[in-house]
């Protein structure tokens, strides 16, 4: 099941990549952050850890709903264009995006053995790279605010599936920097106009 | 040992009310009460951490904090701001010399990114206070490449953390824990997010490919922010690459030497032609700050620790004295070197710049000139046994050509800066700043006195 | 024996209604009076009699394409995996044959377009070039990827195998492989989003502007080929990602296909009404999805489940 699951974050991520809309791209961003509680849910409900299944509903409340709504309130706000052109064009993409994908799982696969979740590392090593090559081919500042908040989702991937259970801490510390980092882009763009 | 944490929080809240800036300052200097004694009581916690390497760096960051809590007395008289914006520079000061600090002591890796990312978050604001068009796209470069930075960091410690799970349970987040059992622990898991981590402190550093939004944003902000970012912010991030290192070193130490010095170099070459090119002081001192930490990575990496140390605590004083000199520096707002050190009624103010920026490029009685020279040793030491002699001499032959191209951009500015008069007979000086640089100097001196303290740190 | 040929003739004679069905059913679906789902046959027996008019400049390619066209979906029809087990199949259709077969029939497709010696058939055949270009990879590493879902590179084989036991711990790969084949029943028929089949301005034809100049029974084989190129692909969609039925008996397992087969028309009508033709440059981000999905779902099959 879980699966499943991580074979749809990874194909809202991708798709994220490749759509030229802004609303389409939170959308997608939506569902990534969706299928990324439901993974955190599961895997915690199987292992009965109560701070993954805590941060997996936090997950869905805030990454899925209230953050996509509170970028769509605010994009709408400061009037952003709305159609973004990636400045890497589609056909060099189509190639780019697989290299990525297999450099990433062939640089994992020395340690195979170690993960009880297979090879969910590599997916998640693999996201991060996608996520920071949304932010370099796109040249506006909101695909790039998606592309910090894609960061953040793989780095929740990693901390679910490398091990049993993240000290909470650092849970914690992602949190804290997705609402600072809310917040700093609503000061800065209320000057930014 | 938490009194060192009080003297931010303090400026933190008493930026809330009325600012006497010669209070803040002082509850500033309060703070080395608390550093010089965990400097002499080491511990060990699981969440912080101190040993003799935390409290050297700690100290030195203290004693830069408190200049430059000295030099923002005169802040407002050079550069005009609202009551207002002088508040939220004390009050980011505050956050951002906390975070620092927190980082400095911690043991828990999740701690140090938590106080990293204080210390990012809140120089964004601190940027932004300059309230032009510039500052404002300054600020989002700074925000999508700190980030970025961080991230991977965080990246790199979830890894590090799973390679070292298996055989240390929880403790695998501290430093300590894994520094004493590096045999145990996964090595590729280990190095790749090793890899992913050092990429990230480079990125913050201002390497390549990134060099260029750190003189940017230090252009486009005013002149403390300069300091802050090469004085504390970087030493946080060194310490984090030293001890990362540290355990690095068990697992595989040619990839780590092998990865260092060839993004090293590539930085070092491009950052100095940069540099050449530069014609306003604060591009250059920002540039001169990342080819220092290039520096103090490749003598970390080859063994040099003395070298590094020494070279790491001597730039932490020299580069905050220099930006904030560049308050006097700048005053006729004409940011070029011609006469900048010329005309001014206080003859010790010129002496005292002139001897700073002298001794920023290794001249004889500084600091850097012996770290400089231990840490060419080090690694000719390093290589001297092993096939790659040859490359090393040649690497240190392009280093030393380099660091010479440095050298007369340095030399040229000063005499451009002495020797031309561009008419300005009235620059005034503040007794604030005659202060902060006399201060600076005091610590440089120390520290020429403290070979063997230093020497002792690493054995 | 028997079993094979009927079958056969089900898919042969169900395709022409499964295409009125998607145009009676999106009349119907924007309030307009639905036109009968017969009308396929109808134009099928008034063309026939019609007479065949070939314009000057045109070639022997004229006379002959049409021929050319259909017969290698005739061909790939008779190697289709099979509807229940006991008909008989041909082991070796794989993922190249298959591509392989009908870019054979687009290319004669492709040469009718040029050859009328019109701009609208340059127009077309260039726009078919360019769509064909980015469809092909992706069915190649999208029905590759089912191949090694079913555990057998022959497809009548993998998609027995599926029916009968269906492996769930590789449903990621799966269901990626399905998206990415979807948007490839679309794209290789010229549904909207990639081409709108009931144009008639050049600006958004593709397919029908090869056609433009065939009359008589040239324009019915060519028809023919085209319903018969979506029966083909609707019953490939349906045998291989939405397998279940095909071990009951021939009269059941029958009647579930046909079944199938409708709901995937009325899937495809709806996405019609709901969905804006889109400009020829935005079709490779779409195609470009469909190859990146196919490569992910081979990709995920080698990482996840190994």
């Amino acid at each position: 099941m879980v699966d499943v699951l991580i074979g749809f974050f990874l194909a809202t991520l991708i798709t994220e990549l490749f759509s030229t809309r802004l609303f389409k791209l939170i959308y997608w961003y939506a569902l990534n952050s969706l299928f990324l509680g439901l993974i955190a849910l599961y895997i915690g409900f199987n292992i009965d850890d109560k701070a993954m299944i805590i941060t997996g509903f936090l997950t869905l409340f805030l990454k899925a709903i209230i953050i996509p709504y509170i970028l769509k309130v605010y994009f709408l706000r400061f009037n952003i264009p709305r159609r973004i052109i990636p400045k890497i064009t589609i056909q060099y993409s189509i190639i780019l995006i697989p290299i990525v994908l297999v450099f990433t799982f062939y640089l994992i696969t020395p340690i195979l053995h170690n993960f009880t979740h297979a090879n969910y590392v590599s997916i998640a090593i693999s996201a991060l790279f996608l996520a920071i090559l949304l932010i370099i081919e796109h040249k506006n500042i909101a695909p790039k605010i998606v592309g910090f908040l894609s960061i953040e989702n793989s780095l929740f991937l990693l901390g679910i599936s490398a091990t049993d259970g993240m000290p909470m801490m650092v849970e914690l510390g992602i949190f804290v920097d997705l609402m600072m980092l809310v917040v700093v882009i609503n000061l800065l763009l209320k000057e930014a106009k | 040992m938490s009194f060192v944490f009080l003297p931010p929080i303090v400026i933190f809240v008493l930026s809330y009310f009325k600012i006497h800036r010669v209070l803040m300052s002082l509850v500033a200097s309060s703070v080395i009460i608390p550093a010089i004694y965990i400097l002499t009581h080491h511990f060990e916690s699981s969440y912080f951490y101190a040993d003799k390497l935390g409290s050297f760096v700690l100290l030195v960051s203290s004693i830069v904090g408190i200049g430059i809590s000295i030099s923002l007395i005169s802040l407002p008289e050079r550069i005009k701001m609202s009551e207002k914006n002088i508040k939220k520079i004390y009050r980011f000061f505050g956050i951002f010399w906390l975070g620092v600090t927190i980082s400095i002591l911690a043991n828990n890796m999740g701690i140090y990114w938590i106080g990293l990312e204080f210390a990012t978050l809140s120089t964004v604001y601190m940027i932004k206070l300059n309230n032009t068009d510039v500052a404002n796209k300054q600020a989002w470069k700074y925000l999508i490449v700190g980030v970025i930075g961080i991230s991977l960091i965080l990246f790199g410690i979830i890894l590090m953390y799973s390679a070292g799970k298996n055989a240390l349970n929880e403790n695998a987040m501290n430093f300590y824990a894994l520094s004493l059992n590096s045999k145990k622990i996964e090595g590729f898991l280990f190095e790749i997010g090793f890899l992913i981590a050092v990429t990230g402190m480079f990125i913050k550093m201002g390497f390549f490919p990134m060099n260029l939004w750190l003189a940017d944003i230090e252009r486009a902000s005013i002149y403390p922010i300069g300091a802050l970012f090469s004085g504390i912010l970087e030493s946080a991030i060194i310490l984090g690459f030293f001890r990362l290192t540290k355990i690095e070193e068990h697992i595989n130490y040619s990839h780590l030497i092998g990865f260092v010095y060839i993004y090293g170099l590539i930085t070092l070459f491009i950052i100095v032609f940069l540099m050449y090119r530069t014609k306003d002081f604060i591009r250059l001192f920002s540039f001169s700050g990342i080819e220092h930490m290039v520096l103090i990575s490749l003598f970390w990496v080859s063994g040099g620790y003395f070298a590094a140390l020494l070279h790491f605590a001597a730039h932490a004083f020299f580069k905050p004295a220099l930006f904030l000199s560049t308050g006097l520096l700048e005053q006729t707002k004409k940011y070029l070197f011609k006469g900048a050190l010329n005309g001014y009624k206080n003859k010790l103010v010129p002496i005292l710049v002139s001897m700073l920026l002298l001794g920023v490029i290794s001249l004889p009685p500084s600091p850097m000139f012996f770290s400089e020279i231990y840490g060419f040793k080090a690694m000719i030491d390093v290589s001297k046994d092993s096939h790659y002699f040859l490359l090393m001499i040649f690497g240190v032959f392009i280093v030393l050509t380099l660091l010479s191209v440095v050298f007369y951009k340095f030399v040229n500015v000063y005499q451009e800066a002495v020797y031309e008069s561009d008419g300005n007979n009235n620059k005034k000086v503040y007794k604030s700043e005659i202060f902060m640089l006399l201060w600076f100097l005091t610590a440089l001196i120390g520290l020429l006195f403290s070979f063997d303290y230093i020497d002792g740190i690493i054995r | 024996m028997i079993d094979y040929i009927l079958t056969i003739l089900v898919v042969v004679f169900i395709s022409p209604f499964l295409v009125g069905l998607i145009k009676s059913v999106k009349m119907f679906l924007l309030f307009k009076k639905p036109v009968s789902p017969f009308q396929p046959y109808y134009d099928f027996s008034k063309l026939l009699h019609k007479e065949v008019i070939y314009s000057k400049e045109s070639s022997v390619i004229s006379r002959i394409a049409p021929i050319f066209v259909l017969t290698p979906i005739i061909f790939v029809m008779f190697l289709l995996p099979p509807i229940f087990r006991g008909s008989f199949y041909i082991s070796f259709m794989d993922a190249f044959t298959i591509t392989g077969l009908l870019s054979l029939s687009t290319f004669f497709l492709m040469l009718l377009g040029l050859d009328s010696a019109s701009s609208f058939g340059g127009i077309g055949s260039s726009r078919e070039a360019f769509i064909s270009a980015l469809v092909e990879p992706a069915m190649i590493l999208t029905i590759f990827s089912v191949s090694l879902i079913g555990g057998s590179i022959s497809l009548g084989e993998a998609s027995l195998n599926l029916a009968s036991h269906f492996p769930l711990n590789h449903s990621a790969s799966f269901i990626l492989a399905g998206i990415s084949f979807f948007i490839l029943l679309i794209a290789e028929n010229g549904r909207i989003p990639v081409d709108n089949p009931e144009t008639h301005l050049e600006l958004t034809m593709v397919h029908e502007a090869m056609i433009l100049d065939t009359t008589g029974p040239n324009l019915a084989l060519i028809e023919t080929a085209g319903a018969l190129k979506f029966g083909i692909f609707a019953s490939l969609f349906v045998t291989l990602f939405i397998p279940f039925g095909a071990n009951l008996c021939w009269c059941l397992a029958v009647s579930i296909f046909i079944v199938k087969l409708i709901f995937v028309s009325l899937v495809i009508a709806w996405i019609e009404t709901n969905t804006a033709k889109l400009r020829l440059f935005k079709v490779p981000n779409l195609l470009g999805v469909s190859i990146v999905f196919g490569f992910l779902s081979l990709v995920t099959f080698y990482i996840l489940g190994a």
